[in-house]
Formats: structure tokens, C-alpha cells, sequence
């Protein structure tokens, strides 16, 4: 090796691992990653107890991964690569031609059974009507679309357990956009089939298709699972709102006190966690009101996420549709049915969450 | 820390690099001990007391023996001091959980929990194991060693001492730099461009072998073991697992390796080699001449040959294996199965050298070779699991008590095809002998271009927080 080559070999390593160091030096820090939808680690302060502890150089590690420059360019890089592998799992993210479908991991040993128990129990300690609603993810409703031979755990036993029958609801219409292609929700089409299915359950009338105009409101949803898995080269999704505002009454307990809200909050459209624009994403209490519904039908969902798509369909049919979310509302569920004179309690679940969900044992307070 | 971190590439090296080279040559066994004592508390500051603690020690021991040389009984009881106290220090933060286990389950008896002594509570059960320190006691104990056999000059200066203890590039995960292999370097080492240049080549090389080959491998193992777990392995997927963990540990010790000789070469020392292409060998003797050299050769030297190597007989050469390798099986960790791996490796080397030789002499070279790599491979199984029972359900499965084949197994290995291709060749000669007959024009251009992707992917996959473990926390 020359003198001068080897210097420069020698530059070039040092300005990579120095150039680097700088930038991340001189680059303000964030405080959330808008394509992770996370808060990201800041720099921690230093305490001599900590230092001890071996806590405070923890932090540091986390922070300097969480800072690093380009941290989005990364993880996309990551994913090109593991795709030239012939990778088609991507932190727990299949690729699936243009779709990215979550895999189920299968749930902890007897969460299920804990977790329909309790449904039961909710069943025994109020007077109104109680179903659940499992909607399968696009694992089993898109089974084919996954890698032969992939691994997904199976949903069809729990399925059987829904009243609700979304899983047929939806596997009729297996081969329409049902489900976002980068994100883990059901699309708004999706959501109608869905309340068709609950609103059956209920003995309610169903909807029609032609009775609404489907606004696209975005044309560029990147969603969670273009997050999780770091494929950032799929087309983004649409998203659609189908049901109006007029005649609809929505008020919100965001934070505790009431105060007025709307069906969609236009402001996520402009960020990355458009999904969120429904209803105003996740919230201890929800009340959708429907003044063209006369007959005093109330609903009390407890939701998690999908349900934020379904409501809008099923104010259409109720008076008033509860939202209310076991994950921030911790007030007996069936004291609230009876204040409210709640007619109908539909627990839907999609079966990610319901599997590995841990406050549904709240249902039996 | 590891060097397989994004603080470590991006914050530690530049800046110890920085304050390494802007130190006066004079100074730069003090700048080297400092930038090491701050590498090794990184993890647990608390355990720097233990850097310390050996640098004394040992240095003054080395002083000792030195003292006495003309008198070689008392010589002698230095050497065997420092031995005693390197063996403590392992025996304590390293054995101590496994014997009183074993203790309480032999006896009953349980041993304390911690300890009172006027009024300071010391834990003496589930201490954290500091981290290398079977790395860096075998390091020390080859000083006091090398200086009684006159293999070494014994060393004045405590601060190039202190440096040949605490040398961040070997530390945690070898090779096992014995003292006379650096002894001269510690004190007259060259800096040149061309080291530096050469080292880097090499660190990047270790660290793809790390960071990409390594890591991306791994996590097949984990899925076969938890299929294991979950009743649902079959014998397809348990040698997929099997070759899975071999993979994974070979390119992640012999990246480590690599990236230590890299570093070394770096600060101008010159490191042994550690890994020979292992996979390569036709049978179980010549595979640990290419495993791990170093370790081999330290125990060669100083454990087999001072107890009397092969001379004495067959009864004695036959011991001697025995104890060499359950020690070599206990070094890897505090556990059964751990010495039932060096004593599986003890039969296969006593068969070969009694039983086998003939045979195999006659064997054609590929039939060998599947032999190897069939005992190597089972060997990893035992190393890999600990619980003796799920060790025994998971070989079974690979030897026919599972079904063969699952749609899973058709998933996985379409996953893993590219990257099973990518590091069978890379465990071969193929990479090294190409590269040598490429024009050297050729592989000037090329160099930096693989550098500069090596460090491009492997800050990928790091940033990604990807599947990143660092398999010698229990050596």
C-alpha cells in the first residue's frame, strides 16, 4: 500500500465515522419521529447515581439511535437490503406485492379464554343487550396474499367466537380494498361492510352503498406498517370518508371535561397519522349524536381504533353511538350503560388487540 | 460497550481516535488506558474497581517474580499467587452462582444470599458477570507466566501495564492477546498510515461480518428454538437452526476478532489471528486448530504442556485431554452444558486419535469434512441450550423424532437461501483468493467502495435497532 493511498483509506474512514458524529452534533434534536408515531428519546441529564446505576449510559445509547441523522433514510436502506436478500418478513411485516399485511404473533397462554370471559361477565352485570364484534385482520381475510408457507396465527377458532359475523362480511368482499395496503386498519369501505354485519347482529336495518358519495381525503397515507416494516417504496394509500357531518352532534371527553368535537378532524390530514383524523383518534368517551334518529336507540361500543371508521356508519341508525375506551376510561362500563340508558353494548375488537389486550378485565368491574 | 453500537462507531472511536493521535508518543499508553477504562465502564461503571484491582495486582506480582528470579521457589509462589488470584476473580463473579446451585442441590445446603459485615450488605448470589472477564484474566495471568519463563521482559512502567490490561480493542471478546505477544509493542509500537489504513479495511470487514452476517442469521436459530418450545419443530427446521447457530457464532466471534486485530493494528499492535476458516477443516482436531486459536493455544501452553502434554503415557495423555477440555468447555460459561460440550469435544478428539486415525486416513476428503461439520454442528446444539432437557427434545427432533418437513420450513428456507449462499461462501477461502487475483488497480478502487458499504448497511441495520445481541455476556 502506497503512502498515499493509505492516506487515503485512512481520511476516508475518519471522516465517515467523524462526518457522522458532527452532523449529529450540529442537528437539532426532535422531539417525535412523524413517520415512527413516537416520542423520541432527548438527551439525559446527568446524575452521579444514575451514572452508577449503569441507567444513565442506557439513556445515552438510546438517545444517540433515536437523534441519528437521516434515522428515516436508515431504516429505509435497511429494508432495501433484506428485500435483495429475498426477506419477505419485515419486523413482523410481510410484503405481500403492493400490501404489507401484519403477522399475528400467537398470544400469550390463556390471555383468549381470560379476555372471552370476561365479554361473559360484562353479560351478567348489565341489563342491556351485549355482543362481540372480532374483526379479523388482513392476515386471514387476505390469507392468500401472504408468503406460502408463512406463519400467522390462525384467527378462524376466535373467529367463531365473535356474535358478529365480520369475518364473512368482510371475506365476501375479500378482493376490494377492505384494508388499508400500508396501514393495519380496515378502510372505510371496509368499515361500511362491517357496520352492515354489526347493524345485523342488532336487528337494525341495514346500509346502502349509493346512499353515500365517498370524499377522498387523502391520497398519501403512509400508515403504521409503512412505518414498522421500513418500506417506504409502496404507492400510499387513499382514504376516504364516506358519511357527512350534517345532522351528526359529536362531543368529545379528550381530556376529561366535555366539550364539542367533530367527525373528522381535518388537522391529521396534514400529518402523518392520518388515520387519526377519525373522530380525532384515541379518547377516553366519544358521543356521537343523530338528530334524524328519533326512536331514543342508544350504543355503547367499546372500541379500540377500528371503531373510529365504524362509528360514522352506525350513528346512521342510532340515536347515539357511546365510544368508550377501556385504555382511558376507568369507570365501571356497566354503571355508564345504566346512567346513559344504553340499549345495545357492542365490544369490537380487532383480533390484534383483543389477543393482547390486558384491560378488558375492566369490563367486569 | 460494543463495538457493534452506534455510540461506539460514531461517538467512542472518532473521539478516541482524535485524542489517541493528538496525545505525544509518549503519552500515548496513558491516553490508551484512560480511552479503555472509560470503554469498559460504559457498561458498568462500578466494575472499573476490577480494572484496577488487576492492573495491581498483577503489576506488582510481575515486579515480584522478577525480584526472585534467582530464587525459584519463592519465584514460583508469586507466579502461583497471581494465578490464584486471576482464578478467584473468575471463580467469584463467574462460578460462584453455578457451584452453590450445584452445592445446594448435592448437599441441601444453601448458601447466604449476602453477606453483613459491619454494617455493609455485600451480595454474594446473581452478581452481575463483569462483562469479558474471562477475556481479560486469562490476558493477566499469561503475564505473571510469560515473565517467570523469560518469555517476556517484566514491565516497569504501571501505565503501559495498566494499557496491556484495559486495551479496549481485545477486552470484552478476544482474541486472548497472551503478554508476549504485545510486550514488545507496548513500549515500541509503529504508527503508520499504512497500519491505520489497513486496520480499517479490517474493522469494516468484522464489522459486516457482525453486523450483516452475524445478526441477520440469527434470528432463524431463535425462531427454530421457539418452535422447539412450542412442540412444532421439525427435523428440517431444526438442522436449519443447527446451521443457523454455527453461522451466527462463527461470524460473530471471528467479526469481533477481526474488528479487535483491526483496532489493534490501528494503535500499531500487532495481534494473533483468532479464526482460520473453521468450516473449512476435515475433522475435529484440525477444527479447533482454526477455532478460536487463541484460547487454544493458551490453554496449549499454559495448562496441557505444563501438565505434561502427551508425554507420560496413554493414560496420562488421556487425562490431560480430559482436563483441557473441561476447562476449555467451563471457560465458555458457568453451566452444565457448557462442560458437557468440551467433554463431547474431548471424546471426538480422543476417538480421532486412538480410533479413527486410520479410518480417516482413508476417507475421501469431502466424506471427512461431512463428518466435521456433522460433530461441529450437533456441538453447537449443546452449546447453544442450556436446559440439558430441551437440548436432548431439540437433537432428537433433528434426528428423525419430529416430522421432517413443514410448509413453514419451505417459508423460511426461501427466506434465508440468499443469505445460507451468501455466508457458506464467505466461510470459505473463495472471498480471500478471488480478492488476491484481482488486478491491484481493481482492488484499489474496490476497497473503499466496500468500506464505504459496509459502514453505509451495517449503520442501517443499527439504526433500525435490529436484532443485535452480544453473545459472550456469560465467557
Amino acid at each position: 500500500m502506497t503512502k498515499a493511498y493509505s492516506r487515503f483509506l485512512t481520511a476516508f474512514f475518519c471522516l465517515f465515522l467523524a462526518g457522522l458524529l458532527v452532523w449529529h452534533v450540529l442537528l437539532p434534536d426532535r422531539a417525535q419521529s412523524e413517520t415512527e408515531n413516537r416520542t423520541l428519546a432527548q438527551a439525559p441529564e446527568f446524575s452521579c447515581s444514575a451514572l452508577v446505576s449503569g441507567s444513565y449510559t442506557e439513556a445515552v445509547e438510546e438517545y444517540f439511535a433515536d437523534q441519528f441523522p437521516l434515522r428515516d433514510g436508515w431504516t429505509g436502506l435497511k429494508a432495501r437490503m433484506e428485500q435483495l436478500l429475498g426477506k419477505r418478513e419485515f419486523n413482523g411485516v410481510y410484503l405481500c406485492g403492493d400490501t404489507l399485511i401484519s403477522k399475528v404473533e400467537t398470544p400469550a397462554e390463556g390471555m383468549v379464554d381470560k379476555n372471552l370471559g370476561y365479554i361473559d361477565r360484562l353479560a351478567g352485570k348489565t341489563g342491556a343487550n351485549v355482543v362481540l364484534g372480532l374483526i379479523p385482520s388482513a392476515a386471514e381475510i387476505w390469507k392468500e396474499k401472504l408468503p406460502a408457507g408463512a406463519g400467522s396465527w390462525d384467527q378462524t377458532a376466535l373467529l367463531a367466537q365473535s356474535q358478529v359475523d365480520f369475518r364473512n362480511a368482510l371475506a365476501a368482499h375479500a378482493d376490494e380494498p377492505i384494508f388499508y395496503r400500508t396501514d393495519h386498519h380496515w378502510t372505510t369501505l371496509g368499515a361500511f361492510y362491517g357496520a352492515n354485519a354489526l347493524l345485523d347482529s342488532l336487528e337494525k336495518e341495514p346500509l346502502k352503498e349509493n346512499n353515500f358519495t365517498p370524499e377522498t381525503a387523502s391520497d398519501s397515507f403512509n400508515g403504521t406498517l409503512y412505518s414498522q416494516s421500513g418500506i417506504h417504496w409502496l404507492e400510499p394509500d387513499n382514504m376516504e370518508f364516506w358519511v357527512q357531518e350534517e345532522g351528526l352532534t359529536v362531543t368529545s371527553w379528550r381530556t376529561g371535561k366535555e366539550e364539542p368535537a367533530s367527525l373528522y378532524d381535518r388537522t391529521y390530514l396534514e400529518k402523518k397519522d392520518k388515520y387519526s383524523s377519525f373522530l380525532g383518534g384515541n379518547q377516553p368517551l366519544c358521543v356521537i349524536k343523530n338528530e334524524n334518529v328519533t326512536d331514543g336507540s342508544k350504543l355503547l361500543l367499546v372500541r379500540d381504533s377500528y371503531s373510529d371508521a365504524l362509528a360514522p356508519f352506525l350513528a346512521q341508525r342510532f340515536s347515539e353511538v357511546h365510544l368508550l375506551d377501556l385504555r382511558y376510561y376507568r369507570a365501571p362500563v356497566s354503571a355508564y350503560a345504566a346512567e346513559n340508558g344504553i340499549g345495545d353494548i357492542a365490544v369490537v375488537y380487532s383480533v390484534q388487540n383483543f389477543i393482547s389486550d390486558v384491560n378488558l378485565v375492566l369490563l367486569t368491574q | 460497550m460494543i463495538f457493534s453500537s452506534l455510540t461506539f462507531l460514531f461517538a467512542y472511536l472518532p473521539l478516541t481516535l482524535a485524542a489517541y493521535f493528538l496525545t505525544p508518543l509518549r503519552w500515548r499508553n496513558l491516553t490508551l488506558l484512560l480511552v479503555s477504562l472509560f470503554f469498559y465502564g460504559w457498561g458498568e461503571p462500578i466494575y472499573i474497581v476490577i480494572m484496577f484491582l488487576s492492573i495491581l495486582i498483577d503489576y506488582t506480582h510481575g515486579l515480584l517474580v522478577e525480584k526472585y528470579r534467582d530464587n525459584d521457589k519463592k519465584a514460583r509462589r508469586f507466579v502461583a499467587q497471581s494465578v490464584v488470584f486471576n482464578l478467584l476473580l473468575l471463580g467469584f463473579f463467574k462460578y460462584w452462582d453455578f457451584l452453590a446451585d450445584n452445592l445446594f442441590l448435592l448437599t441441601g445446603f444453601s448458601l447466604p444470599a449476602s453477606l453483613t459485615l459491619l454494617g455493609v450488605t455485600i451480595p454474594l448470589r446473581n452478581i452481575p458477570l463483569p462483562i469479558g472477564i474471562s477475556f481479560f484474566t486469562f490476558q493477566t495471568m499469561s503475564y505473571t507466566i510469560d515473565v517467570y519463563r523469560k518469555d517476556a521482559p517484566v514491565q516497569r512502567n504501571i501505565i503501559s501495564f495498566g494499557a496491556f490490561v484495559t486495551m479496549f480493542p481485545q477486552l470484552i471478546a478476544g482474541p486472548i492477546v497472551k503478554y508476549k505477544t504485545v510486550a514488545e509493542d507496548l513500549n515500541h509500537r509503529v504508527h503508520s498510515t499504512e497500519n491505520f489504513a489497513v486496520g480499517a479495511r479490517r474493522f469494516c470487514v468484522g464489522l459486516a461480518k457482525k453486523v450483516l452476517m452475524a445478526n441477520s442469521i440469527g434470528a432463524l436459530w431463535d425462531a427454530q428454538l421457539a418452535a422447539q418450545g412450542a412442540g412444532t419443530l421439525t427435523a428440517a427446521g431444526g438442522w436449519m437452526g443447527l446451521l443457523a447457530f454455527g453461522f451466527q457464532i462463527y461470524f460473530d466471534f471471528s467479526g469481533y476478532s477481526d474488528m479487535a486485530i483491526g483496532l489493534g493494528q490501528i494503535f500499531g499492535f500487532r495481534f494473533n489471528e483468532n479464526f482460520d476458516h473453521p468450516y473449512l477443516s476435515t475433522s475435529v482436531s484440525e477444527f479447533w486448530r482454526r477455532w478460536h486459536m487463541s484460547l487454544t493455544s493458551w490453554f496449549r501452553e499454559y495448562l496441557y504442556i505444563p501438565l505434561g502434554g502427551n508425554r507420560g503415557g496413554t493414560v496420562k495423555a488421556l487425562r490431560n485431554i480430559l482436563i483441557v477440555w473441561f476447562c476449555t468447555g467451563f471457560w465458555h460459561g458457568a453451566s452444565w452444558n457448557f462442560i458437557l460440550w468440551g467433554l463431547y469435544f474431548a471424546a471426538w478428539l480422543i476417538l480421532e486419535k486412538y480410533v479413527l486415525r486410520n479410518v480417516l486416513e482413508k476417507t475421501p476428503a469431502p466424506l471427512k469434512h461431512l463428518y466435521t461439520l456433522i460433530v461441529v454442528f450437533v456441538g453447537w446444539g449443546i452449546f447453544a441450550m442450556e436446559d440439558l432437557s430441551v437440548c436432548g427434545a431439540y437433537l432428537a427432533a433433528c434426528f428423525g423424532g419430529a416430522p421432517l418437513w413443514s410448509a413453514l420450513d419451505g417459508y423460511t428456507l426461501r427466506s434465508y437461501a440468499i443469505t445460507f449462499v451468501i455466508l457458506i461462501v464467505a466461510s470459505t477461502t473463495l472471498g480471500v483468493r478471488g480478492w488476491a487475483r484481482l488486478p491491484e488497480r481493481a482492488q484499489k478502487v474496490l476497497t473503499p467502495v466496500l468500506m464505504a458499504l459496509s459502514l453505509l448497511v451495517c449503520t442501517a441495520y443499527l439504526v433500525d435497532g435490529s436484532y443485535n445481541p452480544f453473545l459472550y455476556f456469560r465467557f
